[in-house]
């Protein structure tokens, strides 16, 4: 699945889903990387107001810079597998590394013809405990969205079970992103980030525990093989930073070999 | 040009044309702006037996037993019936719509008055559904020619040139002309079913097919083309998609090009295999010296295993079709053109010469999830503004694609000479269709020698629909 459309859908990435913290902001679209290609993205996120104290051994995120390294593989054309490397640095920490994930994902095919896109990705992976307690986490991320001319509307409602740290009794945590997007231009894309976690999804916490954030984002097309997306969010609870700036590049790599012919 | 002004006055005058009228504008799905065609008059009732008759019905086409199409065909048949014209033999043609939309049925390639072309655009009458009309025309050019619907089908993928209303029609020369020497004459028609809107390089969106047929039958569903070695048998290849360019090979065996678009070409040439743009045809002698069973099939891999395919069956030859693949994708206008064309004049004048008439293609972005609108220096249909043809007057069109797209541009009721493909200067090949390159500048000269309003459109159902079109008009 090639096209303008991809590298939209692409970058409308996703949350603060609690599993990586703010090291992928990204809500999914429902497309998937197209087999024999790989997509590597780097996720550069910085946070200019965060929290600044070390609570329960975990580092402050104020003035943390993550870097992640996401690396998403075609398998089929309904179905892909993204891995992650997530890094961390910060005055007196230095660069460390923090976790990986591993993230399958498949999607309904084209030829069902449904009305919107649909797909379900998992999530699976370890992070050090001194930037998140939990440090082994699950997530299951049903994606649903939908073109409609110029705009652009993307949902997860993404449910996150810890395995290991201080959340394991917590059950089924409910934590979703949705995004909607305009196209200003072929090459410029602006819209809408939502992401939040509202604890156990049996009996939510309170506002002042939630994690609720809103992100300005810029989507540029400048390239079917590139992917540019940059966006300012603001977090208004006190369980959220309350200002993060991100970014992600991508670059599509194709080593099947397409002749005229296939 | 019959505006929706002239329109009323002329509906006004019989209240039966009026209730007509209502009916094909409640029926047809036109673009916003453009002007209503007239009724088309019903059958005399003494008139005496049409010499031909199409039935425009609801069809089911079964690709293969597990592809089935709802559609609407000629006759009950996709493609449609192969029409046998005698050039210069008036011929009346009874037209019956028993489908549930006004249609209209285009003589492609012919040089026809408005009132029969075809094209509502220019004028000529559409059929309302569960009306009646018979059509009159003296057949010219001869050469292999087809006909089809052409109306607008907008997002609705099973409408207009996506559905199976295409027919193949020959007219053979009148007396004395020199024709190609052949055993057996077999018409192809290549066609793509099942098209949605999806997400493509450019950023806009653009049809995508599920299956691909010859004749209506994905490679292995439909009866086999039988042969007999030694036989030099005719292809006429029509490709009636509604937006694809297909290549196709004969595996093993390779096509002498005698014509193209119907029009015998200055120079034929033996190629291994055919590039037809949409609405282009190709007639070509395929000596039959290589017995067995054979795949004739598109050269690229992906179309041909949606189906795009048929067999060819030597006689006593069994077993299952051969295919060998291509390595790459072959051909050249330039092959078919006067090879000696840059010896001669730079254009054969008319009255003054060819007064060129700079057009300009591009798309406007619609959205990531819409196809783009397509203009004509800088305006689309039918806002597109065109010089006034004087009769006699020979014009060279200038075409500046500025898009990432190639375009089969098509001239109604008229023939042109192509003159520059993308940069390739040539002479001498007269054709109705022309694949424009994408980025480049390609010319075409014709003579204005066939008075009254003349469509000029991308043959691009998507693209005709979102604004390629323009109407020549006569001064």
């Amino acid at each position: 699945m090639a096209g303008g459309l991809v590298l939209v859908l692409l970058s409308f990435v996703p949350p603060v889903a609690r599993a990586q913290g703010n090291y992928e902001i990204q809500v999914y679209g429902a497309d998937t990387v197209e087999p024999k290609s790989l997509m590597v993205e780097l996720h550069s996120n910085f946070t200019p107001e965060g929290q600044k104290y070390v609570i329960d051994g975990v580092y402050p995120t104020n003035h943390q810079e993550h870097e992640t390294l996401e690396l998403t593989a075609g398998l089929t054309s309904w179905s892909e597998v993204g891995f992650y490397v997530f890094t961390s640095e910060q005055a007196g920490h230095g660069v460390q590394w923090v976790g990986d994930h591993i993230r399958p994902r498949v999607r309904v095919p084209d030829s069902w013809h449904w009305p919107v896109g649909v797909s379900l990705s998992t999530e699976v992976g370890y992070q050090r405990a001194v930037y998140s307690p939990d440090t082994w986490t699950w997530e299951i991320r049903p994606i649903v969205d939908k073109t409609m001319g110029r705009w652009y509307f993307a949902v997860n409602p993404a449910l996150e079970r810890t395995w290991h740290g201080p959340d394991v009794n917590q059950g089924i945590g409910f934590a979703p992103g949705a995004t909607f997007t305009y196209d200003v231009s072929k090459q410029v894309n602006l819209g809408l980030e939502y992401y939040a976690d509202y604890c156990r999804i049996t009996s939510p916490c309170g506002l002042h525990e939630q994690q609720q954030q809103i992100f300005a984002v810029t989507n540029l097309n400048v390239s079917p093989k590139w992917e540019i997306n940059i966006g300012v969010g603001v977090g208004p609870t006190a369980a959220t930073d309350h200002l993060i700036v991100k970014g992600i590049l991508g670059r599509h790599f194709d080593w099947g070999h397409h002749s005229a012919v296939d | 040009m019959l505006t929706r002004r002239r329109f009323t006055q002329l509906a006004g005058m019989t209240s039966a044309a009026m209730t007509l009228g209502r009916g094909v504008r409640a029926q047809m799905k036109m673009p916003a702006g453009q002007p209503m065609p007239p009724p088309a008059p019903p059958i005399p009732a003494n008139a005496p037996p049409a010499d031909f008759t199409l039935d425009i019905a609801p069809y089911v086409l079964e690709a293969s037993p597990k592809h089935r199409y709802p559609t609407v065909a000629y006759n009950g048949q996709v493609p449609g019936p192969l029409l046998r014209m005698k050039q210069g033999r008036a011929v009346t043609v009874d037209i019956h719509n028993r489908s549930a939309d006004a249609e209209i049925v285009h003589w492609h390639g012919l040089f026809l008055p408005v009132a029969t072309d075809g094209a509502m655009e220019e004028g000529s009458p559409a059929i309302a559904p569960g009306a009646s009309t018979r059509v009159t025309f003296t057949p010219d050019p001869a050469g292999f020619r087809w006909f089809h619907t052409h109306t607008f089908a907008g997002n609705d993928m099973r409408k207009a040139q996506y559905g199976g209303q295409h027919g193949l029609l020959i007219i053979e020369p009148s007396e004395g002309s020199g024709a190609t020497a052949y055993d057996r004459e077999i018409v192809l028609a290549l066609h793509d079913w099942g098209g949605r809107e999806m997400p493509s390089a450019d950023g806009s969106a653009m049809p995508d097919y599920e299956v691909a047929t010859i004749n209506g039958k994905m490679l292995g569903s439909g009866e086999p083309v039988r042969v007999k070695q030694g036989e030099r048998v005719m292809m006429h290849v029509l490709n009636s998609s509604p937006t694809e360019v297909h290549w196709v090979a004969l595996a093993g065996h390779t096509f002498h090009v005698v014509a193209l678009d119907g029009n015998p070409v200055p120079q034929t040439a033996t190629v291994p295999m055919l590039r037809l743009a949409p609405a282009e045809r190709v007639s070509a002698i395929v000596e039959m010296n290589a017995p067995g069973v054979w795949v004739l099939g598109e050269v690229r891999k992906h179309v041909q295993a949606m189906g795009m395919g048929i067999a060819v069956e030597y006689a006593n030859a069994t077993g299952v079709a051969k295919w060998v693949q291509p390595q790459d994708l072959v051909w050249d206008y330039g092959q078919f053109a006067e090879r000696s064309y840059f010896a001669l004049p730079a254009s054969p004048t008319g009255i003054d010469g060819p007064i060129e008439i700079p057009l300009t293609f591009d798309s406007k972005f619609e959205g990531h999830g819409n196809e783009e609108i397509w203009r004509i220096n800088g305006k689309s249909y039918p806002e597109v503004e065109s010089p006034p043809l004087v009769a006699g007057q020979r014009y060279r069109l200038a075409m500046k694609n500025l898009s990432i797209d190639d375009h089969p541009i098509h001239l109604h009721r008229h023939t042109f000479e192509v003159t520059n493909v993308g940069g390739a200067a040539m002479r001498g090949l007269m054709k109705d269709v022309l694949l424009i390159p994408a980025g480049r500048t390609s010319t075409v000269e014709f003579t204005a020698n066939h008075p009254g309003n003349t469509l000029f459109h991308c043959h691009q159902q998507d693209h005709m629909d979102r604004g390629f079109m323009m109407v020549f008009r006569y001064a």
